[in-house]
């Protein structure tokens, strides 16, 4: 049998991985993005380049939201 | 002496590569936030560039500058916008960008084939409508819009061409 503390941190371990691979997940949409603009603006269509800037931002604002939770859930343990 | 040495400056190798998952998390946030500064900037770079970018008409050659089967470079509408002239037949004049669609390296004209090709990854583009013949390029070379007056050749504006399906 587990105890509180044991199945707290297996919780607070599997919410951390989660959190991590959502990361990384919006990393590469963020360098997804990025290639596409650079694609875009070689061949002289800069269209997309504000709306793939918004979305980058965007992904950005979620992982700079995460990390603090990160950093919360981190201080809960100690 | 190697004992000596290990108690005067303990290194432990092993806890000194750690990256805490932490520190992992922030790592990535990090680059979140530079892939994210860096599409910001292309956006702020485009749209400086995007009201520059005008298309006069332009004398680019005389009718005598380029012979039949023959090339001529020339930059339109900006000095580093390389363009190729060409005169396939008589009195027949054509004129596309040199960057090729790929990865933008110049592409040359090539008479025996009557075709444009790119030697950077062996692509090909058509003479006639400028639309990929073979290789990587993803779309056809933007187009020049001539007109002839009288013994001049004029350049009028740039038409960037959709891929034809078939
Ligand atoms: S740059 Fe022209 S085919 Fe790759």
């Amino acid at each position: 049998m587990k105890s509180v503390e044991e199945a707290r941190h297996e919780q607070r371990s599997a919410t951390f991985i989660g959190l991590l691979l959502f990361n990384l997940m919006l990393v590469l949409i963020q360098i997804w993005l990025c290639f596409g603009v650079v694609e875009n603006l070689v061949d002289g269509k800069p269209a997309m380049a504000v709306p793939a800037a918004i979305g980058s931002l965007v992904c950005f604002g979620v992982n700079v939201w995460m990390y603090f939770g990160v950093v919360r859930l981190e201080k809960e343990r100690l | 002496m190697d004992q000596e040495l290990k108690q005067s400056f303990p290194v432990d190798w092993v806890e000194d590569n750690y990256v805490s998952r932490r520190e992992f998390f922030k790592f990535l946030t990090l680059a979140s936030g530079g892939l994210a500064a860096g599409s910001v900037g292309m956006a702020v770079f485009s749209s400086i560039n995007r009201g520059r970018i005008s298309f006069e008409p332009a004398m680019i050659a005389n009718v005598s500058d380029v012979p039949v089967g023959g090339s001529l470079q020339f930059s339109y509408p900006r000095p580093q916008d390389l363009c190729v002239l060409i005169q396939p037949k008589a009195g027949e004049y054509v004129a596309y960008s040199r960057r090729c669609t790929h990865l933008s390296c110049p592409v040359e004209y090539q008479p025996e084939h009557e075709r444009l090709y790119c030697p950077c990854h062996n692509g090909a583009f058509s003479l006639t409508d400028g639309q990929v013949l073979q290789g990587p390029p993803p779309r056809p070379l933007p187009k020049v819009l001539l007109e002839v007056r009288g013994a001049e050749i004029y350049a009028l504006g740039v038409s960037h061409q959709e891929v034809k399906e078939g």
